[in-house]
C-alpha cells in the first residue's frame, strides 16, 4: 500500500469512527465535539482529491462555523447542569424500526458503491484548483453564484428574524 | 484564455432573458430596504411587493413565446415554465393580499415588513425552480424557497403552533434536502454532469448501472416530494399548515407545490426523453426503470392517505392540508402518464387549484377574523352568521371536490381523460373512488355551516367591503373556469412542451 | 501534489502528539496535593456566587449564525480574488452584484439592531 492509500484508509477509519460516537454518544455535548473530527477527515479526504480549495472551505466554515453554531445550539437549549443532555429517549420500538431502516439504506448504499461502473472523468491538470473554481464560478456557474448571493441574504434575514427579541 | 468575449456575448443575451426574476431580486432588495427607512408604515413592503409582481408580470408577458437556454445552460425559459410562472405569479399577487385582510399577522406579529419581502424571496427561489436546468441551481431554488418559507410559516412568533410549525418544517426540509442532495451527488458520479441536458445525452449513449440511477432518482424524489407534499414526503404538511398564518398555508399549498410539479416534470422529461423516436407528445424513456409505475405508486398513496386520513380532521385548515395532499395525488396520476397531454392537464389542474385553493383559504381567514378559531365545530351556524362567506365556501368546496359547474370539474375531467388515454384505467378508477371519499370531509364543513346550530341567535359575522370584493376575485372565476375553460385549456396545451435544450 | 501535503500531515501529528504527551505528563509527574481550599475555583479569589455552566444567551447563537453566513460570503471571494485579473471587468461586476446583495443584509442587521447586546 502506498502512501496515499496509508493515508485515505486512515482518514476513513477516523470519519467513520468519530461519525459512530457522534451518533452512538450518550452525552450530546460528546457528540458536538465528535463531529468535529469527522469533519477534519472529510478535509483530509478532499485533500487526498487534490481539492485543495475545497478542503480549506471545509475547515473553515464547519469546524469555524457550523460546529460552533451546534455546539451553541446544544448549550442554549437544554439545562447543562442538573439534567445530563442525552439523546436517548426513544423507545424500543421507534429504535428498532430506525435500526432496520437503516440497515436496508446502508446496504442498498453498499451494493450501489460496489456494483457501479462510475464515471471516470480525465484528471484535469493538477495545480491550483482555487484558480479552476474562480473561473467556472464566475464564467459557466455565474447564475448559481448569485443566486448563492439571494440565498444567503434570506438566510440572514431569517436569522435575524427567528432570534430577535422583538 | 477562457473565450471571455464570447461569454459575454452570451451573458448580455441570458440577462435579457433574465428579466422577471432580476425584477424579483430587485423588488426583493427594495422591500429590504424600504422597511428599514420607514418603519411606520404599515403595508409599504406590501405595496412594494404587489409593484415588483406586477413589473415581473410585464417582463414575463414580454417572455411569451421565448425558448431559449441561458447562463451556459442553467436556466430554461420555455412556455411550459412560463405558464407555471404565471401560476406562481398569480398566486402570490393573492397570497399578497390575502395578508392584508388576515388581522393575524397585524395583531400576532411585530410589523409585517420582512413578511412582504420574505414574499417576494420565495417567489424568486420559485421562479427560479421552474427554469433551473442544473441540478446545482435546482438545489440551490429549492434551499431559497424553503428558508423562506420556514421564516414565513413561524412569522407569527408570539403563537406557540407557528414556532412548533417552523421547526417542524425546519426539521423536514433539511433532512429531505440533505436526502436530496446525496442523490444528487450519486446520479452526478454516474453521469459526470449536472447539467440536465447533458444527463440525458450521457444516458442515451452509455448504459448504467439501473440501481444506482433508480437508488439517486428517488432520493431526488424526495426533494421534490417534499415541496409537492406527497407521501412519505408529507409528514410535515398538516402541522405546518395548522400553524402557519393563513396566507403563507395558501401560498404553501399552490404556489410552492406549482414549483415542485414543474420541477418534476422538467427533471423527469428533460432527464430521460429518448429523443430518438422523435414523436416527443408519448414520452419514450431511457433505461428501462418503469419511471410510470414509480409516480403513479406515489400518486395512489398521496390520494388515499390524504383523503382518509382528512376524514378524521376536526380543524379545518388541517382538512385542507390533507386535501392538498390528496390533490398532489390526483395531479401526480397525470405526471404519471409521462406524455404532453399529462403535462397539460397538469398544467389545466393547477390553475384552476390556485383560484379555488387560495379563496377556500381566504374564507378560512376571513371567518378566523371574526371568531379567533379554525375548529371545525366552531363554524356551527356560520351559513347564517355570514351568508357571503357560507356561499362562497361552499362554492369553493364544491370545486375542490371536482364537481361540476366548477373550475375544479375541469381540472379533474382533463387529469382524468389524460390518465384514461394512457391506458392506466386503475389508476383512474382509484383516482375516482378517492374523489367521492373527499365528498365526505368537504361536506362535513358545508353541515355545520348550514345544517347544525340553525338558530343560534349570535351576532354577525362583520368584515369590510374591500374583503368581499377581493372573495369575489376568487369566487368568480371558480366559476367562470367552470364553464367557460377553452382559453386556459388551450394555453395549456400550448404549453405543454417542455423544451429539450439544443 | 499530494506530498505537498506531508509537512502538514507532520504539523499536525507533532502538534496533537506533543499536546497529549505535555497533558499526560503533568497529570503522571506532577504532585497532587489535594486540599479543600485548592479545589475550590478561585484559590485566592472571590468565591463563586452561581455555576459557570449556565445556559448561553440565544445572542450568541445569532452572532455566530451571522458570522457563518459572511464566512461563506468570504469563501466565494477568495476564488475571484486569484483570478480578478484575467476575470476582468464582467467578474468585478458579478462579484459587486454579490457583495452588494449581503451587504444589503449587513445593512438590515444593523438596523434591525440584531447586534446590540441590550
Amino acid at each position: 500500500m502506498d502512501l496515499v492509500g496509508l493515508a485515505f484508509y486512515f482518514l476513513a477509519a477516523l470519519i467513520v469512527i468519530s461519525a459512530a460516537i457522534v451518533v452512538f454518544s450518550k452525552n450530546i455535548m460528546y457528540s458536538a465535539f465528535s463531529l468535529m473530527f469527522t469533519f477534519f477527515g472529510v478535509a483530509g479526504l478532499y485533500v487526498l482529491l487534490n481539492a485543495d480549495f475545497l478542503a480549506v472551505t471545509q475547515i473553515m466554515v464547519y469546524i469555524g462555523g457550523i460546529l460552533v453554531l451546534i455546539i451553541f445550539g446544544v448549550m442554549l437549549t437544554t439545562r447543562i447542569t442538573g439534567v445530563d443532555v442525552k439523546s436517548n429517549s426513544l423507545g424500543k420500538i421507534q429504535v428498532g424500526i430506525a435500526g432496520l431502516l437503516s440497515t436496508i439504506i446502508a446496504i442498498s448504499l453498499i451494493v450501489v458503491f460496489s456494483s457501479t461502473k462510475w464515471f471516470l472523468s480525465e484528471p484535469k491538470v493538477s495545480g491550483d484548483s482555487t484558480k479552476l473554481i474562480g473561473n467556472e464560478l464566475l464564467t459557466n456557474y455565474l447564475l448559481a453564484f448569485e443566486a448563492a448571493s439571494v440565498l444567503l441574504l434570506i438566510a440572514i434575514i431569517g436569522a435575524a428574524f427567528i432570534a430577535r427579541r422583538k | 484564455m477562457l473565450g471571455l468575449d464570447q461569454f459575454i456575448a452570451e451573458l448580455n443575451k441570458s440577462i435579457s432573458m433574465f428579466l422577471p426574476e432580476t425584477a424579483l431580486v430587485i423588488a426583493f432588495l427594495v422591500a429590504l430596504l424600504l422597511d428599514l427607512m420607514f418603519k411606520k408604515s404599515k403595508n409599504l413592503t406590501g405595496y412594494t411587493a404587489l409593484i415588483g409582481f406586477l413589473v415581473t408580470g410585464y417582463f414575463l408577458f414580454k417572455q411569451m413565446n421565448m425558448q431559449s437556454t441561458a447562463f451556459s445552460n442553467m436556466f430554461v425559459i420555455d412556455q411550459f415554465g412560463i405558464f407555471m410562472k404565471w401560476v406562481i405569479l398569480l398566486s402570490s399577487i393573492g397570497v399578497v393580499l390575502i395578508s392584508f385582510f388576515t388581522n393575524e399577522l397585524y395583531e400576532k406579529a411585530k410589523g409585517v415588513g420582512e413578511y412582504f419581502t420574505l414574499i417576494i424571496g420565495m417567489a424568486f427561489g420559485m421562479f427560479l425552480l421552474v427554469g433551473s436546468s442544473n441540478l446545482i441551481i435546482i438545489y440551490l431554488a429549492i434551499e431559497t424557497m424553503s428558508l423562506s418559507s420556514y421564516v414565513l410559516a413561524g412569522y407569527t412568533k408570539e403563537v406557540k403552533r407557528a414556532s412548533e410549525a417552523s421547526l417542524k418544517y425546519v426539521i423536514f426540509g433539511a433532512v429531505s434536502s440533505g436526502i436530496m442532495i446525496y442523490g444528487i451527488s450519486i446520479l452526478f458520479g454516474l453521469t459526470g454532469s449536472l447539467n440536465l441536458f447533458e444527463i440525458n445525452r450521457f444516458l442515451a449513449a452509455n448504459p448504467v448501472n439501473n440501481f444506482a440511477l433508480f437508488l439517486s432518482v428517488i432520493m431526488i424524489l424526495s426533494g421534490f416530494g417534499y415541496k409537492i407534499s406527497a407521501v412519505p414526503f408529507h409528514f410535515w404538511t398538516p402541522d405546518v399548515y395548522e400553524g402557519a398564518p393563513v396566507p403563507i398555508t395558501a401560498y404553501l399549498s399552490v404556489a410552492s407545490k406549482a414549483a415542485g410539479f414543474a420541477i418534476l416534470l422538467r427533471f423527469f422529461k428533460v432527464t430521460f426523453l429518448d429523443s430518438v423516436p422523435g414523436n416527443d407528445s408519448v414520452w419514450t424513456l431511457l433505461g428501462s426503470i418503469d419511471w410510470h409505475f414509480v409516480i403513479a405508486i406515489l400518486a395512489v398513496l398521496s390520494m388515499t392517505l390524504g383523503n382518509l386520513v382528512a376524514l378524521w380532521q376536526t380543524n379545518v385548515k388541517r382538512i385542507l392540508a390533507y386535501s392538498s395532499i390528496a390533490h398532489a395525488g390526483y395531479m401526480l396520476m397525470a405526471v404519471s402518464t409521462m406524455d404532453d397531454a399529462g403535462v397539460a392537464s397538469v398544467l389545466i389542474y393547477f390553475f384552476m387549484y390556485m383560484v379555488m385553493n387560495l379563496g377556500a383559504f381566504y374564507v378560512v381567514a376571513l371567518i378566523a377574523n371574526n371568531i379567533g378559531s379554525e375548529e371545525i365545530d366552531d363554524y356551527n351556524g356560520l351559513g347564517y352568521r355570514a351568508p357571503i362567506l357560507g356561499i362562497c365556501m361552499t362554492l369553493f368546496l364544491i370545486s375542490l371536490t371536482g364537481l361540476p359547474p366548477t373550475a375544479g370539474f375541469i381540472g379533474k375531467l382533463y387529469v382524468f381523460s389524460a390518465v384514461v388515454k394512457a391506458g392506466y384505467i386503475w389508476l383512474a378508477v382509484v383516482g375516482v373512488i378517492n374523489s367521492v371519499i373527499s365528498l365526505f370531509y368537504y361536506v362535513k364543513i358545508f353541515r355545520n355551516m348550514y345544517l347544525n346550530d340553525v338558530d343560534s341567535n349570535k351576532s354577525k359575522l362583520t368584515y369590510s367591503p374591500a374583503s368581499i370584493v377581493l372573495l369575489f376575485v376568487f369566487a368568480i372565476p371558480t366559476l367562470y373556469l367552470g364553464i367557460f375553460f377553452n382559453d386556459i385549456v388551450k394555453w395549456a396545451s400550448y404549453s405543454a412542451n417542455i423544451f429539450m435544450g439544443k | 501534489m499530494t506530498l505537498e501535503y506531508i509537512p502538514l500531515v507532520f504539523m499536525l501529528v507533532f502538534g496533537f502528539g506533543i499536546a497529549t504527551v505535555f497533558m499526560y505528563l503533568s497529570e503522571i509527574l506532577g504532585a497532587k496535593r489535594s486540599t479543600k481550599e485548592k479545589n475550590t475555583t478561585y484559590e485566592s479569589g472571590m468565591t463563586p456566587f452561581k455555576t459557570a455552566r449556565d445556559r448561553f444567551s440565544v445572542k450568541f447563537y445569532l452572532v455566530a449564525m451571522l458570522f457563518l453566513v459572511f464566512d461563506i460570503e468570504i469563501v466565494f471571494m477568495y476564488p475571484w480574488a486569484v483570478q480578478f485579473k484575467q476575470l476582468g471587468s464582467t467578474g468585478f461586476i458579478a462579484m459587486m452584484l454579490f457583495i452588494v446583495l449581503l451587504l444589503s443584509g449587513y445593512i438590515y442587521v444593523i438596523k434591525k439592531g440584531a447586534l446590540k447586546w441590550d
